[in-house]
């Protein structure tokens, strides 16, 4: 059964483009077949971190106004011909696209692959609401900043609202260092405020801004902290049972991370 | 002097009614006292009139929206049984209902609400009477009631109780850390740093919130 997963956040430039690239590209790597689909109509980012712009040819508007066929928009993967893009338009806005639209175009992609990851724009108007129309679920991605918590909190409430169940947290550039220190919320703080289940913890990683920068995801970075991160996450999405990764900076701190898997925030385990 | 207007909370916002028989000046002048003490509380909400048996006319019925207008409300139902008052409000471009003979009354005004969930950012739990949160008020949450507010977890977002204009009313919580606190028509807001982590209850004393630790051994 193919699963629809909308990658969401309510603030911007929290993650949600690089997590959807690299949750794509790890499932790949695990021998899912994939979808991503690039729902931010008008700044469509996601082609350009997976290093596939100049491949762009038909586009989501394309494929919903029946200028191409679904199969014709779809863009391969360099790495692998099991993942493949579905890129939003550039010239258009989101008001080109109805939430019944994603829904009618997601459910042509579940015959096509095992997981279609939707890419969210930020914000909580029509976008958002398009891109979790044909959700079976949702990601929510945060950083350990109040604004972006807060946010993160009103999507929480708008997904249950909009009944696509418990949303489960991504939480993006973790920095341990500071963390230590006091001068970041932590992982509890955040779970905390949002009392959801909490799917993966990416430690802040410098590999991510230059892997973007190159096209590149940084989960085929073996060196990569956030990428070893993103390969969790996709195994955990698949329903495997991993442990949540220590980070390598730390000292004494591993318990912390180890407290934190035995703890269920609030919510029904799935 | 009797109560000539009473406010009731449902799913679809609220019901204002008015008394159906007192002289119309008398109740437009208790509707004016209570919007002045009490806007916030309808800030926002659907608003349905209920003006019973009372048969107004346009003039009548301008003179009421006209005063709602002066505190930025906009009701958009009457609700009547007199016809001439339903052709008055739909001439004025609001939505009309029936009323039965007689209204049940179902619902007491100190009826509490319970809400067993977080009340997350930009929700809003509106109530006329008290309510009970078992669960967290985050930032940017809201709760405006009638009556008392008890959140059984942490209150971070913002309360106002008594908000019908009751300096009597309290906001209790097990972590009292809001960003604002609202009783009748005083606010106030945590000291920085506040951290408390013990139940605390705030009420009005000498016109001023006043915060103190809930001891449930006294």
């Amino acid at each position: 059964m193919s699963r629809v997963i909308t990658i969401t956040s309510g603030k911007g430039g929290v993650g949600k483009t690089t997590t959807t690239a690299n949750l794509g590209t790890a499932l790949a790597m695990q021998g899912a077949r994939v979808a991503v689909v690039d729902a931010d109509i008008g700044l469509r980012n996601l082609d350009v971190v997976m290093g596939l712009e100049n491949r762009i040819v038909y586009d989501l508007v394309d494929v919903i106004e029946g200028r191409c066929r679904l199969r014709q928009a779809l863009i391969k993967d360099k790495h692998f011909p099991d993942l493949l893009l579905l890129p939003a338009a550039q010239t258009r806005d989101k008001d080109a696209v109805t939430s019944e639209d994603m829904i009618e175009l997601t459910n042509q992609l579940r015959k096509e692959v095992d997981y279609v990851l939707v890419d969210s724009p930020a914000g909580i108007e029509a976008g958002f609401r398009n891109a979790i129309a044909g959700a079976d679920e949702v990601l929510i991605v945060t950083t350990p900043e109040v604004s972006a918590v807060r946010d993160a909190d009103r999507i929480v409430g708008l997904v249950e609202a909009f009944e696509k169940g418990h949303p489960r947290l991504i939480l993006n550039r973790l920095k341990l260092r500071m963390v230590n220190r006091g001068e970041m919320m932590s992982v509890e703080d955040v779970l905390q405020i949002l009392a959801i289940d909490l799917i993966g913890v990416v430690p802040d990683d410098e590999l991510i801004v230059s892997a973007t920068n190159r096209g590149e995801v940084a989960v085929l970075d073996r060196a990569s902290n956030a990428g070893r991160a993103f390969i969790e996450i996709a195994r955990r999405i698949k329903g495997e049972q991993v442990p949540f990764m220590a980070l390598e900076e730390n000292t004494g701190v591993l318990e912390r991370f180890f407290g934190m898997f035995g703890r269920r925030p609030r919510g029904s385990e799935r | 002097m009797p109560n000539l207007i009473a406010i009731k909370g449902s799913k679809d916002g609220l019901r204002l009614q008015l008394d159906e028989s007192a002289v119309w000046s008398e109740v437009l002048d208790a509707l004016r006292d209570q919007l002045g003490q009490a806007s916030h509380f309808f800030q926002g909400a659907q608003i349905m009139l209920d003006i019973g048996e009372r048969a107004l006319s346009e003039e009548e019925l301008a003179a009421l929206l006209a005063l709602m207008q002066q505190y930025g409300l906009r009701p958009e139902t009457l609700a009547s049984t007199a016809r001439e008052s339903r052709n008055a409000a739909r001439a004025a471009g609001l939505t009309t209902r029936p009323l039965g003979r007689k209204i049940v009354e179902s619902e007491e005004r100190g009826a509490a609400l319970f809400v067993q969930r977080t009340v997350r950012s930009g929700q809003v739990v509106r109530h006329h009477g008290h309510v009970t949160v078992l669960g967290d008020l985050n930032a940017g949450g809201e709760i405006i009631a009638g009556g008392n507010v008890l959140v059984w977890g942490r209150l971070r977002g913002t309360v106002h109780a008594g908000a019908l204009g009751d300096r009597e009313a309290i906001i209790g919580a097990l972590e009292l850390m809001p960003t604002q606190l609202r009783i009748a028509d005083l606010i106030a807001r945590a000291p920085e740093g506040h951290a408390q982590r013990q139940p605390e209850i705030a009420r009005v004393v000498d016109a001023q919130i006043s915060v103190e630790t809930w001891d449930y051994r006294k």
